[in-house]
Formats: structure tokens, C-alpha cells, sequence
């Protein structure tokens, strides 16, 4: 799951100096979306703005392609695109509309479950080599703040992360998982592991 | 369209290695996301199975639809946790895997993971690459600084294999990527594309902040989001309200029209037979039609006149041609003798009761429409609890909140005559928390009576089906298929009561209603009308006209989520009608057409815990008994898949199909 | 008569001592040097900290090549925060042309912790596979098993921490840090005795020679910081109290004494002690001496 917050005043400032066709999508529904702070913002630089679209899913370029269709003259006019969404959404837009300049209206952050349903309290980051069988089914890269694959850094204080005293230590759940599924055998397996960043960038 | 399954199944040697240990075990496989749904099963675990030496260890297999929706696959899981096994082996990416791990951990069974997640950046900086709901080729790696604009809509964080945001390293060799020769290099793509638009490329030095979004921030979101999804009752949504429009409007009494056409089916079951003929007279309040069967309930004249007719006119919920009674009115408004009140109810038995209910057509005014008197009714099942339903979930709608408002004593009346035909002691009133006005009223006027609760609910879509709201307000679960009936609990909307109190205390039959009439109408407002006005006066004396411009418009009966479309304006109010909503067109409609790409956001938002993606599937295959397998009948077609389909599926126009043609087994 | 080796010393059994040289935020070494000189007789080997509290100063390469310069026997602390594996393997090769043989290897605290919070925060090894490669390196190979021309010798350290929660998963990483190549442990700071003499116990089987931390408590505040902010680390209450009771100018009186307290409680214990003066350098020569050494 992506986060969109607005970007800072001073940025959406400097794009609001010219006539801009504003795309605004609230976007997966359901999903954080800071949906007033953009209303406002709107209100707020009215008179540099020539339209809105107001649109769901602005990634399908599918659905995109018709929303321009809608607006065209509008947009047509206008001397730039602001696009609230994640940056998937600027991206379809920027490139349905080349000749354009497009402002992403948006930073986008990213959030725990990158393809499930909603917000989870574990994450997969994609490694391409699932050390699950390793730790008892909790994600090491994921829960712990260094991605250590091979046991705890030694900086968990009272079992919280030393980057984040909220967080648990990924590698203490490890442990204490291991232990009621009576596996702690697996920890003392010496095989040293090292991350494969090759599967990344080449995707496999 | 792109194809973006997440993993892929562990090699042959690793397979061999991770299972030499393992003893008997069963196999748990996703059936994937976000790709185009083309083919019921794609049968991961087939990889596995062909491997003779662990082949005989594998005592079972069970496909669950998206292993990461914890609430669900914790249900689907518990035959298989109580199975005994000491392993399971999981084809998933890694959120199946790890929801799986965490729900079996306290059983201590050993999750084995059989599969790999596949990478989707294709970046060395960030690991992550995010590719929006719908599968096109543009990722978003959330950064947290977006730099679209200095590259003219290309990503350089994603695209670039390093990530560089300053412009190009010197590694291109013919316009590709050092790292992959089969990749343009995104920056020399960025360099054209703002030539295009006649721009140079920013002369400022940009620098990563990989701190920027802290770990607290991120937590908190994700806490606010997970806890939102799970309020009251699993899935629903929050669309946008936009009540304000009419909230603050007081009821008007809308002027009584010239024509009346009252439809001979104003209600769930067999319609009305008529008891006049043409070119009688009429007084208002005069039975014009009678209850024909079980579920059935008599009609009114709502006025004094003559029947002009009775004709075929379109009918606002069947949709097609069905007859209705047309009378002109005399405005003389000469009362029939049955409109009899009787303030002494009191001392009028359950039955007697429950026939004056049945004798002046009440029927359920939250938009169902089923005969009142049939479910105060005793049956076999003990019934201890009145629920009152004053949560009106659906957005513009208002109607009920102004009752509230403006009759919260004639509602408590009614609530005392319905709990006097059930014999219940308790009753509880839901109103959602976005009624402020209305709770304050109801309260004040429920105040000293000990068995009468009132509960404010968290604003969420479909708070007000009767399953959601029974949930939330006592914790019971009507089955599946089942009535409330079932749990002892009956259900009435405020309108409805405040009807039973009209009938019974007025002697005034269901001959009109409150409707809301919002969105885009010039005059909007909240109004009472006589059941049978004509949809065309509402229109004119709204300001309307848009509605005529269909390209461009919509009309609908009811609220955006429920209400349905209405192409034909030659027709009238019926009993069920909350309200006319005039809403511009979205230039992408919803349609039977489009393709499912297995995003899974209907199963996540349906509060009946169905699996909606299947009835787009086998509904389009026209293969009904799997349909039926998946649940159909359970459904409640609240419209919460239509509203979230990220491909614009009208998943409930299947439903309805499939539910027609569904074989059920019993 | 030549001077013997800290990896000699530990050999032999004899208790050795270490310390550690925070190199500066800048380029002016010499104050460190010179503070380092107090000591030089009394200590075997210097830790040369790198980049310590991810706080960005003077590198710890550069450093130890300086104390092998004046004399003094380096510790080469090296962390996986800053540097990808081909930097981690590359430095290791340039400590050993420099004639720093003892490498002490960490993963390093988190780059938010420090003053560049928003820096990239690498961790491409870690303190386990950093040790193992080290291993390879003296083998004569890199990580990608490829020869090299003229192998490196090293003398390998880890760190263990005796007061972590739980010590099981502690232990059960240094038991890999040991098969991957650690010859000897330098612990975080200790102050409970009983835990440590708990935690040696278990340790026993490993046979491997153990540096007992020593931080010189300051303040009964900093105590009382340490006991909420640093993990593995808990000052008991009857240390905080002697801290608190003491009069300004009688706190490191105060503070030697408990730190040669406990030393003393070591020797019987473990192989060694390494101390973490945190700028009371000047005091070290008076805790050796109150413990005896």
C-alpha cells in the first residue's frame, strides 16, 4: 500500500504561478488519502486553476485515456498538469499527455503490504529469496530495522528496535516464534546468509 | 496488461532440501493477484506434486483467494489448523506466508515456505516497486519525494538503475541501460520527453532524504487504516456522505399533484389485487387494493377523486411495464370512513393489532419494502430483541434523519405499540454518528424509559443491512441465507414506525412518505408526498431539467450506492422510494465488459465476507452452480464491490443474474 | 625482547586489556594520539572506533593506521552501515597492507541514530557474513570464490552482549560469528556481575576468549540513561545510588572504584577487559592500578 501527502507549500506554490488543470484522484478508495488538505489547497489557488477531474484509479490508462477525453479542452488550455495521486498516477498522465508539463501534486511513501488487500502488520519487500523457512514465517528484511539475516543486532533494548522503540525486534519475534513452534534448532544452522541483490534488479 | 504475480515456486533442489526433514504435510496455495482473470485455477502446486519423493508426504492441498486478508483465511484456516499436522507447506508470496505462520504459531505448526516472492523494481536502491491497482507498466517505489516533475513524468527512482537523480551516469551505450541493454535509459527518455514541452532540465542538485517518512508516522497510518477496516463489522466503505446538501432542510409538504398512479405492487411478494374499476370514485385513505397471498399487502387511494384508468406505467424498481391505478384528484381530500385512529391501543391485543398494521399497507420504507405485518407476525422463533434501525448509510440521503428530527415522539410511539405486538423487553435504536441533531432528539425523547437503548455507530457503508447492524449493536451473527428472525431479533426502519404509529393512533394508511431529492437537483430538499406522485412533478418543481440530458446525467431512486438508475420519467413514487438523486456521469461507466485483474478490493470490502470476483467470473461463463458454490444467495447487494472495482465490473448486475439462475443445493 | 602480539597475549592466557580511540570530528588527531599515550604501557591493544552512534568523524582506517605509526596496537572496527560488500571486502584488504591484523567486525547502529539521519543506510552484509568474508579473504579467495593475488592475515573479533534479552539469541549468533571466523569477543559494557558470571557460564563451551566491557559510569544520571536508552546494558541501583551520593568533585574517585570492582570480579571470570573510557582517558591508569593490573 502506497501514502500520498501533500507535497510543501512552498513547491505547490511555485507550481501554482501558472494556469494548471488539476487531476485529482482519491485513488484505491478505502486507502489513506489526504483527500481534505487537497480540497482546501484547491480553494486556496482557485483562480490559477482552469479544471478538475476529479477521477478514481487514474493508474488504468485505460480509464485515464477517457477522463482527458472528457477534459480536453480544458486541458488544452491550460499551461500545466497537477496531478494529486501516487506516482503511479503522475507517471500514466505524463505520459498520455507527453507534450505537457506535470506537476506531481503528491509525495508518495510507501506502507506495509505492498500487494495485499488492505494495510498489514507484516510486510514482503520483494527480495526474491524468502528466507521465511529461516525465522518462523516473520519476514527478517522486513521486521528488522537492518534487514540482518543472520540473528539481532545487539541494539534491542527491552525487546524494541533501537531505531524505533514502537517496534518490535523483528529477530526477538524470530526467536520467540521458533521457540513455540519448537524450532529453535533452525537458528543454530550455520549457514551464514547473504542477500542475492542480482534477483532485484534483474527481476527474478 | 502486465502480469504481476508476486512468486514463483521454490527450484526442485531447494524444494528437496527444505523438505527432507519434513513428515507428513499439507499444502496451502494462494490463488494470485493482479493479473487478468482468465482462468479459475492456475495450479501452482501442480510444480510440486509431479516430485515423486515429496508428492507422498503431501496429505492435502487447499487454494485459499488472497492468503493476505488475515480475517478471512483465519476463518478458511481452522479445519486445517485442527488437522494435526505438524507442517504446512504455503505457496504464497511472503504476506500469505507470514498471515499463514502467525495464525498456525500458537499451535506450534512449522510453516514452510515453497515459494519465492518475485522482485518487481528492478532496481539495485529501492527494493520496493508499487504498480498501482490497475497493471500497467508504471511503479511508484514511494520515496517520499517525488521527482516527477524535474523528469517530465518518468521516474528516475524506479527506472534508473541506480537511481540517480541528477541526471544520466555515462553508461548508456545507445540510449540503454548499462545494466540491462533490453531497458531505455530513463534518463535520456526524461531529456526528450522535456524537450517536448520546450523546457531544460533543473539545474538543482537533488539529494535523497531516506528519513523522511519516520517509522512512527508510517505505524500510525497503518494502525488508523487497519482499525478503520474492521469497525463494527468486516469490509464496507466510506464513500463521500455529502448529506449537507439537505441535512438542514426541514420536511415540506410537497403540493398534492393533479394525477396519482398508484402501482399495484408496492411491495416484496405477490402485488395488490385491485377492488375498484375505473372511473369510481375514490376517498383518500379508500383500500384500493387487497393483499393477495402471504407476503402481500393492500393498497390506498392517497387521495379523494376518480380512477381515470388503469394502465401499464414503468415502474421504478421492477424496471418494466407494470399496471398501476391513475386517479385525478379533487383536492377535496373527503376522508374514507375506515381512517379511524385509536389513541386506546393499549388495550388492543397483539393480533388485533398486527391486522390494523397488515390493513393499511405498511410495508419496510428503508427501500426493501417487505409487508410489516409478516414479520411482527409470532412464529416458532422466539424473538427478544426490537431493532431499530435509524442509520440511513446510504450518502445524500436524509429522509430518516429529518423524521428523527421532526417526529422523534411519534417514532417512540410507534416503537411502544411494536414492542407491545412482539412482547419484547428490549430495544435498541442504531443511528450512525454522523446524525448529531437526531441522536440529541431521540434521546430526549427516550429519556426515562429503561428498556430503550440507544446506540451512536461509527459512520460506515452498509451500516444499515440489517445483518451489519445486528452485528454491531449486539454482537449476534444471523446465518448465512438466514433471517433476523433467526437470532431472535426483528428489525424496522424509524420510518417504518413512525407509519405503524400513523396507522394504529391516526388511522392514517401508507399513503406517503418522506423522500429526500439531492445532488445536482436546483431545489433540493426534504419532502413528504403522497405515495403516487408522479416522478415529472418532482422533477419541475425541483428544477430537474439535467435529468433529460442523459449523456451526461444520472437519476436515481434511492441513494448512489442502492438506488437504481432510472431511464424512464413517466412513472411515480412508490412505497419504497427514499429519495431521487440527480448525479453528473462519470466518463468511465461501470460495465459488464471490463476485465477482472484479480485486485481483490471486493472481497475486502464485502461485509458479507463473499468472494465477489468469482460471480464477475462464472457470471460471465454463465456457470451458475459455481455461483451458487461461492455464495450468491448470501449476498446483499449493497453495491460496495461496484463502488471499489478497480476495473468498473457492475458486479451487482451479475449477481443479480447469477441469483436468478443459480441452482442452490440445499 | 619483542614485543608480543594482543592475538599472542590472548594465546598465552594472559589477561589482556583493550581500549578505544573515538576518532575526531574533524581532522585534528593529535589530542587523541597524546591521550592514547597515557595508557600506551598499560594496554595491549586500541579499539579504533568507526564512525561510533553513527555520528559521521575521521574514518577508522586512517586512524589505525596512525597508531600503528606511533607504536600502538590497533583493533580495526568495521561496520556494514556505510559500505557495500565490495567496499567491506576492499578495506579489509587496505587494512592489511596498512599492517592492521586485528579486525573487530560489527553490522553497526542504524544511520538514524546518528547525526545524518537521512543518509542511506546500506547494511548489504552483516556483522556474520562480514566475518565469514573475512575468513575467505584469508583463505586467499573473495566472496564470489574468486583467487586473490596475495592473501591477507587477520586476527578476528566480534562483539556479544551479555545483558540482552533474550541472552539465548545472543549467544546463538555467536556461536555463527565463531564459525564464521571470530577469535575473540569484546562484550558491551558490563555492570551486574552475576549476569555476566550467568552469561560465562553458558559460553564455556565455546572456549573462546571473552573482553569484558567496561564503561566508566560518570553521573548517577547517565546511569540511569544508559539503564533506559542502551540496550543490554543495566547499572544496578546500588551503583546508581554511590554515584548520586557523591559530592562532584569525588565522583570518578567514586567511579574508579566502582570500575575496578568489578574488574576484579572479571579476572576470575574472563580472558580480558576492554575499556570504554568515553573521554576519561586521564582516569585509566588509576583503574588498572585499583584492580591490580
Amino acid at each position: 500500500m502506497l501514502i500520498t501527502k501533500l507535497k510543501n507549500q512552498q513547491e505547490l506554490d511555485r507550481y501554482f504561478e501558472k494556469e494548471l488543470f488539476v487531476f485529482k484522484c482519491f485513488g484505491c478508495k478505502e486507502v489513506y488519502f489526504p483527500e481534505e488538505e487537497i480540497g482546501k489547497l484547491i480553494i486556496a489557488k482557485q483562480s490559477e486553476v482552469s479544471g478538475i477531474a476529479e477521477v478514481d484509479y487514474l493508474c488504468n490508462d485505460d480509464f485515464s485515456k477517457r477522463y482527458i477525453e472528457k477534459n480536453m479542452n480544458e486541458i488544452k488550455k491550460a499551461r500545466g498538469i497537477v496531478v494529486f495521486s501516487c506516482g503511479v498516477g503522475v507517471q500514466v498522465i505524463a505520459k498520455l499527455l507527453e507534450d505537457k508539463t506535470v506537476f506531481p501534486g503528491c509525495d508518495t511513501h510507501y506502507l506495509n503490504g505492498f500487494q495485499g488487500l488492505t494495510v498489514l502488520d507484516c510486510d514482503c519487500n520483494q527480495c526474491g529469496e524468502c528466507y521465511l523457512n529461516y525465522t518462523g514465517g516473520i519476514c527478517p528484511i522486513t521486521s528488522c530495522s537492518k534487514s540482518l539475516l543472520n540473528g539481532p543486532c545487539g541494539g534491542a533494548k527491552n525487546k524494541k528496535c533501537e531505531v524505533n522503540p514502537e517496534m518490535d525486534c523483528g529477530w526477538v519475534l524470530i526467536y520467540e516464534r521458533l521457540k513455540k513452534i519448537n524450532k529453535e534448532s533452525i537458528l543454530k544452522d550455520k549457514n551464514t546468509l547473504v542477500r542475492d541483490f542480482e534477483k532485484i534488479i534483474k527481476g527474478i | 496488461m502486465i502480469d504481476y504475480t508476486k512468486y514463483k515456486i521454490k527450484t526442485e533442489n531447494e524444494l528437496r532440501t527444505l523438505l527432507k526433514d519434513a513428515s507428513d504435510f499439507i499444502i496451502i496455495w494462494c490463488k494470485k493477484c493482479y493479473k487478468a482473470f482468465e482462468k479459475d485455477e492456475d495450479l501452482e502446486y501442480e510444480k510440486i506434486q509431479h516430485l515423486s519423493d515429496i508428492s507422498e508426504r503431501i496429505k492435502g492441498y487447499e487454494a485459499i483467494d488472497f492468503l493476505c486478508t488475515r480475517y478471512l483465511t483465519e476463518k478458511k484456516l481452522s479445519s486445517v489448523i485442527n488437522s494435526g499436522y505438524k507442517e504446512i507447506g504455503v505457496i504464497s508470496c511472503g504476506l500469505g506466508i507470514q498471515i499463514v505462520a502467525k495464525l498456525v504459531e500458537d499451535k506450534g505448526i512449522r510453516v514452510i515456505a515453497l515459494a519465492d516472492t518475485i522482485p518487481q523494481s528492478g532496481n539495485a536502491t529501492s527494493v520496493i516497486g508499487y504498480h498501482g491497482i490497475a497493471l500497467g507498466s508504471e511503479k511508484c517505489a514511494g520515496c517520499g519525494q517525488c521527482y516527477l516533475e524535474i523528469t517530465g513524468g518518468l521516474c528516475p527512482v524506479v527506472d534508473c538503475a541506480k537511481s540517480l537523480l541528477n541526471g544520466p551516469c555515462g553508461g548508456a551505450k545507445n540510449e540503454k541501460c548499462e545494466v540491462n541493454p533490453e531497458k531505455a535509459c530513463v534518463w535520456i527518455e526524461a531529456f526528450k520527453r522535456i524537450k517536448k514541452q520546450e523546457r531544460n532540465l533543473d539545474s538543482s542538485v537533488q539529494i535523497r532524504d531516506n528519513n523522511k517518512f519516520t517509522v512512527e508516522e508510517k505505524e500510525k497510518i497503518s494502525i488508523f487504516s487497519a482499525s478503520k477496516r474492521i469497525e463494527n463489522f468486516y469490509g464496507g466503505v466510506h464513500p463521500f456522505e455529502n448529506k449537507k446538501i439537505t441535512e438542514n432542510l426541514r420536511i415540506e409538504k410537497f403540493k398534492q399533484p393533479q394525477y396519482i398512479y398508484v402501482f399495484i405492487s408496492q411491495h416484496t411478494g405477490s402485488p395488490a389485487s385491485v377492488c375498484i374499476k375505473e372511473s369510481d370514485r375514490v376517498k383518500l385513505g379508500q383500500k384500493i387494493g387487497e393483499a393477495s397471498g402471504l407476503i402481500s399487502s393492500p393498497i390506498h387511494s392517497p387521495v379523494a377523486g376518480r380512477v381515470v384508468s388503469i394502465e401499464e406505467k414503468f415502474h421504478p424498481s421492477i424496471s418494466k411495464n407494470c399496471p398501476a391505478i391513475i386517479i385525478e384528484n379533487d383536492f377535496s381530500d373527503e376522508k374514507d370512513s375506515s381512517v379511524k385512529g385509536y389513541s386506546e391501543w393499549e388495550t388492543f391485543s397483539e393480533e388485533e393489532l398486527v391486522e390494523i398494521v397488515k390493513d393499511r399497507g405498511i410495508v419496510g420504507l428503508g427501500g426493501a419494502m417487505f409487508p410489516t405485518h409478516v414479520k411482527l407476525r409470532k412464529g416458532k422463533n422466539p424473538i427478544d430483541t426490537l431493532v431499530i434501525n435509524g442509520c440511513e448509510c446510504e450518502p445524500y440521503l436524509n429522509a430518516d434523519n429529518r423524521m428523527m428530527i421532526e417526529y422523534p415522539e411519534e417514532i417512540v410511539e410507534g416503537i411502544k405499540i411494536t414492542r407491545k405486538i412482539l412482547s419484547v423487553e428490549n430495544v435498541i435504536i442504531g443511528i450512525e454518528n454522523n446524525k448529531a441533531e437526531a441522536i440529541e432528539k431521540i434521546r430526549r425523547a427516550t429519556e426515562g424509559y429503561g428498556w430503550i437503548t440507544l446506540k451512536e455507530l461509527k459512520t460506515k457503508y452498509p451500516q444499515g443491512a440489517e445483518k451489519m447492524l445486528i452485528k454491531t449493536v449486539m454482537g449476534r451473527q444471523v446465518p448465512e441465507c438466514g433471517l433476523p428472525l433467526d437470532v431472535g431479533v426483528v428489525v424496522l426502519n424509524t420510518g417504518t414506525v413512525f407509519s405503524i404509529f400513523q396507522a394504529i393512533v391516526k388511522g392514517i394508511p401508507l399513503i406517503k412518505r418522506v423522500i429526500t431529492v439531492s445532488g445536482l437537483f436546483e431545489k433540493p430538499g426534504n419532502f413528504e408526498v403522497l405515495v403516487g406522485t408522479p416522478l415529472k412533478d418532482i422533477i419541475d418543481y425541483c428544477g430537474g431539467e439535467k435529468v433529460f440530458d442523459k449523456e451526461n446525467y444520472q437519476l436515481r431512486m434511492g441513494g448512489p450506492m442502492m438506488g437504481i438508475i432510472q431511464n424512464e420519467f413517466d412513472t411515480a413514487v412508490i412505497k419504497g422510494t427514499t429519495g431521487y438523486i440527480l448525479l453528473s456521469k462519470n466518463p468511465v461507466e461501470i460495465s459488464e465488459e471490463n476485465i477482472c485483474i484479480k485486485c481483490g478490493r471486493c472481497v475486502d470490502v464485502c461485509p458479507m465476507e463473499l468472494y465477489p470476483l468469482y460471480y464477475v467470473y462464472y457470471g460471465k461463463n454463465q456457470i451458475w452452480d459455481r455461483c451458487a458454490e461461492y455464495k450468491v444467495k448470501s449476498c446483499i447487494e449493497c453495491g460496495c464491490c461496484d463502488y471499489i472495482c478497480s476495473s468498473k465490473i457492475s458486479i451487482v448486475s451479475l449477481i443479480k443474474k447469477a441469483k436468478k439462475n443459480a441452482y442452490y443445493k440445499t | 625482547m619483542e614485543k608480543k602480539s594482543f592475538s599472542e597475549k590472548l594465546k598465552e592466557g594472559r589477561f589482556v586489556i583493550t581500549s578505544e580511540i573515538g576518532p575526531p570530528k574533524g581532522t585534528n588527531i593529535e589530542p587523541h594520539l597524546k591521550e592514547a599515550d597515557h595508557i600506551k604501557e598499560k594496554v595491549d591493544a586500541f579499539n579504533v572506533t568507526d564512525l561510533q552512534s553513527s555520528v559521521m568523524r575521521l574514518g577508522s582506517l586512517a586512524t589505525c593506521r596512525l597508531l600503528v605509526e606511533n607504536g600502538f596496537e590497533p583493533i580495526f572496527q568495521i561496520t556494514c552501515r556505510d559500505r557495500n560488500r565490495l567496499a567491506l571486502q576492499s578495506d579489509l584488504l587496505s587494512a592489511s597492507v596498512l599492517g592492521i591484523k586485528n579486525i573487530l567486525c560489527l553490522t553497526g547502529d542504524h544511520t538514524t541514530l546518528g547525526d545524518h539521519p537521512d543518509a542511506k543506510p546500506v547494511f548489504d552484509l552483516d556483522a556474520v557474513s562480514l566475518l565469514k568474508v573475512a575468513t575467505d579473504l584469508m583463505n586467499g579467495k573473495d566472496m564470489k570464490g574468486n583467487e586473490l593475488d596475495g592473501k591477507p592475515e587477520f586476527f578476528l573479533g566480534a562483539v556479544v552482549s551479555p545483558g540482552y534479552d533474550p541472552v539465548e539469541l545472543q549467544i546463538i549468533k555467536m556461536e555463527k560469528k565463531i564459525e564464521a571466523g571470530a577469535r575473540f569477543f569484546q562484550t558491551q559494557a558490563v555492570y551486574d556481575l552475576k549476569i555476566f558470571e550467568k552469561f560465562m557460564q553458558k559460553i564455556q563451551k565455546y572456549n573462546i576468549p571473552i573482553l569484558g566491557g567496561i564503561v566508566l559510569l560518570k553521573t548517577a544520571g547517565m546511569a540511569k540513561y544508559m539503564n533506559e536508552k542502551v540496550a543490554g546494558v543495566s547499572v544496578p541501583d546500588k551503583y546508581i545510588k554511590m554515584m548520586a551520593d557523591a559530592k562532584k568533585e569525588e565522583r570518578p574517585k567514586v567511579s574508579i572504584k566502582i570500575a575496578s570492582e568489578l574488574i576484579k570480579g572479571m579476572r576470575g571470570l574472563c580472558q580480558g577487559i576492554h575499556i570504554m573510557p568515553l573521554g576519561w582517558e586521564r582516569y585509566v591508569p588509576q583503574v588498572l592500578e585499583e584492580s591490580g593490573l
